[in-house]
């Protein structure tokens, strides 16, 4: 065998299994996911071809659907806001080498290798309307009389923004922390040099250069965001109601629940869609002139 | 004066971390002690320290005991733990080895339709996994199908009995589907290792006749463990409390991962007003990850740095 | 598809805890039955279960339950291998037309264990009309429920309070509870839809049976009609004026633990309360329950209880041995299997005279009372029939018309605009109306 056949051979062995593999369980599913968002199936009998019928169906105004994507839109950017402004303040502060940083950035990391499921059961616990209620608890002490009731579907999103800031902050922290500590050390005792505040110097050394790492952690956000479906599904039981559905929730029902195929695969596609064009606008809108250093 | 106000805001800074502090780790530690009360004290006094710790009694420890004991063996919790060791571990080591093949041929070789495999792997970041979680269902029925119909036959002649194949509601499934869908992000992060280690060495490696093989397996993987620890965390966190694909395609009680387990003793513990076991099953299921994290939370930091730097 | 089929044997045959099942020819039937694990818990079905594999050699069953049953079988059904026999809640109606469950008639004509009558005769009549289609029986409660308000008759008389027996004496008596420092009611407000048994109750109240029935048979108006209105209304004002503070957040069992420990006075709630909250209720606890009251005025049949088949069994076509589930599901609902269900879960069961000759606990009793008085029993079908209209705007109307969000004429409104949805959709199958049941 020539040298060049060995070679060849080699990259066929070594690239073949993972390509057939993700062929077959990413690539086909997701091709047949647009297939299948055109029919009206129940999954147990005949399929019938309905076009863009489901789509059409989800976007006109009376759906769900059109609710369950502003609930995913809540989702993303009120606790991403919070996040982020906490995460770049705690980051900052640990890259100052402050007393207890370590602490810090060890702990806060904590709630991310928790199950997301596990993290919901301690947030119901900590609302609970009941004596086993932490925050209710607190507020009675505080003074406020009668229960309040957090994970009321109505008030739900609302109690799952603490969650999702109790959450994701320790990650984004460490992750720009990363960042931070990349910087090289010279910028910012030349700007000492130059008097700068350290609030200047976060501004127009530390943001700037870490301006990579926070576009990235933005897509996460955003996409995290669009993907929800954990949290609601075990604070409402397993029946999210119209109040609270994401999209994801929204799929799972119609597909598992209503034995809707069609309208459930409908969403999966619109969900996708959103997730790219999601992607690219925030690459594109915070792809500024990269710094190198 | 000026100092003042710095010293003020230094101070504000910490208390706000502080309270950050207080506000994890609180939830956390109430957990733990709150699962050594019976469900009896945990309504009568839902946040003191528990009688056990007070007056330490062999009555008062009955409490510990018994919530532990309820969710550790009758609600199967020592399965669904081991379930999810042995999905999340098989499929960890297919991801590495699969996803470093293809990455270490995709860095290091030049061939045709090179980049095109290349951008087909990283349009994988893009997919959701909601996009593929029906069409798969379906496939897999029909995949278990064709298995069968293709497998029985030769079985049942060998006098076997009789042979059914179902990738549903099987760990081999789900391993598979973890697998492939995380080999986009692990191609994606090992490519970018992998174009990043010498070439030298391989190549003298080439002279003292080393094959192909040999090469990636006994000097490129070695070189390339940082990154494979960085992929190997990222995957692990996801896929030890991945919910979704597990709701869908796991029915079996004995097959429940964790996240599913911990599901369904909290609607057990609902349904029997049991709080003791449902504080039980939660610090069982907190407690194995967070004493992980906190022995490999230098290699995690850097697994986390070194993909933000890459990404 | 089939032509990608060897890549996963390869890695199949690789990876440990892939699923070749063997199945050893001879070994005798296995049946699996999946129960739903709610308040009854499932240990009779255990019970009964060991009792017929006693009696069938050849036969075992495995019985498993759990509170999100119907989470683990709606996929399987939709993959085809579904466990021979379940109770759980299912989009029953597309089962049943797509052909998915198996008709129980056969069986149903066959002779009832221990009895010389059918099973069909062995059972409470019109019990199994709820699930008939083509002719065809489809489904057969194991239970029969009943929708009362719960009290502690001890927590009463300490303070002198009595049952009431009209709308007038309840919010009466809520006043006096309120002025005790206790909380009227106690309520499961995770699930709204608790609260739909007592809003029909009201509205029966009201209105003559015939359009009551007129209601479930999809009348256009009939929740834009003004005593439906009123009943939204009187619920309205119950929920704001009475519920106990937080509750509209409260799991159902969260909720029942603040009655049970006597922070509630009252709760609206069937026959399983008792079981399920037999490991929380304390000593010298005296459960006791009255018909939901009548309203004045109202011009409905005032000792009309709403009672209805709960825990319903189906049988799937796709099952390995159908024919088999039917005849264990039989076994469960012989006259003997009755009275020892009766007597450990303290409930109803559809088996007539179930009651009789059987000690029964002073709780079942009260409730027995309640049936006792009755001259007529109604039962919802719209919640179950139709999951289009019940997931949805139902629940959450009526979680918008208890909080305040929503007035009376919004919430009839948005049902209304839901149930036309239902009405102008040919997707959703719509059984014949069925009129005012005769007894």
């Amino acid at each position: 065998m020539t040298k060049q056949r060995q070679q060849r051979l080699f990259i066929l062995t070594f690239l073949g299994p993972p390509l057939a593999l993700y062929a077959l369980f990413v690539l086909l599913p997701a091709v047949n996911a647009f297939r299948y968002s055109l029919l009206r199936w129940d999954g147990l009998g005949a399929p019938e071809w309905v076009g863009l019928g489901n789509f059409r169906k989800l976007l006109s105004g009376s759906s769900d659907f059109l609710s369950a994507i502003g609930h995913n839109l809540f989702l993303t950017f009120v606790p991403g806001v919070l996040i982020l402004v906490l995460a770049l303040f705690f980051a900052y502060m640990v890259h100052q080498r402050i007393w207890g940083a370590r602490l810090f950035r060890v702990a806060f990391f904590f709630p991310n290798v928790i199950s997301s499921v596990a993290i919901a059961l301690l947030w119901v616990l900590i609302y609970s309307t009941t004596d086993v209620g932490l925050l209710n608890n607190l507020l009675k002490a505080l003074g406020q009389k009668e229960p309040i009731a957090f994970t009321e579907s109505s008030r739900l999103l609302w109690a799952i923004v603490p969650m999702s800031v109790w959450t994701a902050t320790g990650f984004f922290m460490v992750l720009f922390l990363a960042a931070m500590e990349n910087i090289p050390e010279t910028y910012y005792e030349a700007a000492k040099l130059d008097g700068a505040t350290s609030g200047r110097q976060f501004w127009h050394i530390t943001l700037p250069l870490m301006w990579d790492v926070l576009t990235i952690g933005i897509i996460f956000l955003v996409v995290g965001g669009l993907k929800f479906f954990d949290a609601i599904w075990v604070m409402e039981n397993g029946r999210p109601s119209p109040a609270t559905h994401t999209m994801s929730t929204l799929m799972y029902s119609k597909v598992f629940e209503q034995y809707d195929v069609g309208h459930g695969t409908a969403i999966a596609v619109l969900l996708f869609l959103l997730v790219l064009a999601a992607t690219l606008v925030s690459l594109r809108l915070l792809r500024r002139e990269r710094i190198e250093y | 004066m000026g100092r003042l106000v710095h010293k003020i805001g230094g101070g504000l800074r910490y208390a706000v971390l502080a309270a950050w502090l207080v506000a994890v780790l609180f939830p956390m530690i109430w957990l733990l002690y709150t699962s050594a009360k019976s469900t009896q004290e945990i309504y009568q006094n839902p946040f003191g320290l528990p009688k056990l710790l007070t007056s330490p009694t062999a009555e008062n420890a009955a409490a510990l005991v018994a919530n532990y004991r309820k969710a550790w063996v009758e609600s199967h919790f020592s399965r669904y733990f081991l379930n999810s060791l042995e999905v999340v571990s098989l499929s960890l080591a297919l991801i590495l080895l699969l996803g470093s093949m293809a990455a270490y041929v995709l860095a290091r070789f030049d061939f045709v339709g090179r980049r095109l495999i290349y951008y087909v792997f990283l349009s994988g970041l893009l997919i959701p996994m909601q996009l593929i979680l029906i069409p798969l269902f379906f496939q897999f029925s029909d995949m278990s199908e064709g298995l069968t119909g293709l497998l029985a036959p030769p079985v049942r002649a060998m006098g076997l009995g009789d042979l059914t194949v179902s990738l549903h509601d099987s760990h081999a499934g789900l391993i598979l589907i973890y697998v492939a869908a995380s080999l986009p992000f692990t191609v994606f992060t090992l490519t970018g290792f992998f174009r990043t280690l010498p070439g030298e060495v391989r190549e003298a490696a080439m002279m003292d006749g080393a094959s192909e093989y040999r090469i990636f397996f006994s000097v490129m993987m070695p070189l390339a463990k940082p990154g494979l620890v960085t992929v190997a965390i990222f995957n692990f966190l996801g896929l030890w409390n991945e919910y979704l694909f597990g709701l869908v395609f796991l029915s079996s009680d004995h097959l429940k991962t964790l996240p599913l387990g911990l599901a369904s003793i909290s609607m057990q513990a609902q349904y029997k007003s049991d709080f003791g076991l449902l504080f039980a099953g939660l610090v069982i299921a907190m407690l194995p990850t967070l004493v992980v994290y906190l022995i490999l939370q230098e290699k995690l930091t850097k697994g986390i740095t070194a993909g933000a730097i890459k990404g | 598809m089939k032509r990608f089929v060897w890549v996963p044997v390869l890695i199949l045959l690789l990876s440990p805890g892939c699923s070749l099942q063997q199945e050893q020819p001879g070994a005798g039937i296995v049946l699996e039955v999946a129960v739903f694990e709610g308040g009854y818990g499932i240990e009779w079905h255990k019970s009964v279960a060991r009792r017929y594999e006693q009696q069938h050699p050849g036969i075992r069953i495995n019985l498993w339950g759990d509170p999100r049953v119907d989470e683990k079988l709606k996929p399987r059904i939709l993959r085809r291998s579904p466990p021979d026999l379940t109770s759980c809640t299912l989009p029953v109606w597309k089962l049943i037309v797509a052909g998915k469950l198996y008709p129980l008639d056969e069986a149903l004509d066959s002779r009832a264990y221990g009895q010389d009558i059918t099973w069909r005769q062995s059972l409470v009549p019109g019990i199994l009309d709820d699930f008939r289609y083509g002719g065809k029986t489809y489904a057969v409660p194991s239970n029969q429920g009943a929708w009362v308000c719960w009290y502690d008759a001890r927590q009463f008389r300490r303070h002198g309070w009595k049952p009431p027996r009209t709308w007038r004496e309840f919010t009466a008596l809520s006043e006096q509870v309120k002025a005790a420092g206790v909380a009227p009611l106690a309520f499961q407000g995770k699930y709204p839809t608790y609260a739909w048994a007592t809003l029909l109750s009201l509205y029966q109240r009201l209105v003559p049976l015939e359009r009551w029935y007129a209601m479930q048979d999809l009348q256009p108006g009939a929740f834009t009609d003004p005593d439906f209105i009123q009943a939204a209304r009187l619920l309205q004002e119950m929920a704001t004026r009475y519920y106990q503070p937080g509750a509209l957040a409260m799991t159902h069992t969260e909720s029942q633990m603040e009655w049970v420990n006597g922070r509630a006075a009252m709760v609206f709630c069937g026959l399983w309360l008792k079981n399920e909250m037999k490991n929380a209720i304390p000593a010298g606890f005296e459960m006791a329950c009255f018909p939901v009251p009548i309203v004045e005025g109202g011009k409905g049949n005032p000792r009309a209880v709403y009672s209805w088949g709960a825990e319903t069994f189906f049988v799937f076509a796709d099952a390995k041995h159908p024919k088999e589930a039917a005849d264990f599901l039989k076994f469960m609902l012989s006259l003997s299997s009755a009275h020892d269900y009766v007597q450990r879960l303290d409930t109803l069961s559809p088996v007539k005279d179930c009651v009789k000759g059987v000690r029964i606990s002073p709780e079942l009793q009260s409730a027995v009372d309640v049936l006792d008085q009755r001259s007529c029993l109604f039962s919802d079908r719209l919640a179950d029939l139709y999951l289009e209209f019940s997931r949805t705007a139902l629940q959450q109307s009526l979680a918008d018309l208890m909080s305040g969000k929503m007035t009376p004429e919004a919430f009839g409104a948005r049902l209304e605009a839901a149930i036309e949805d239902v009405r102008r959709n040919p997707e959703i199958y719509k059984p014949p109306a069925r009129g005012v049941p005769t007894p």
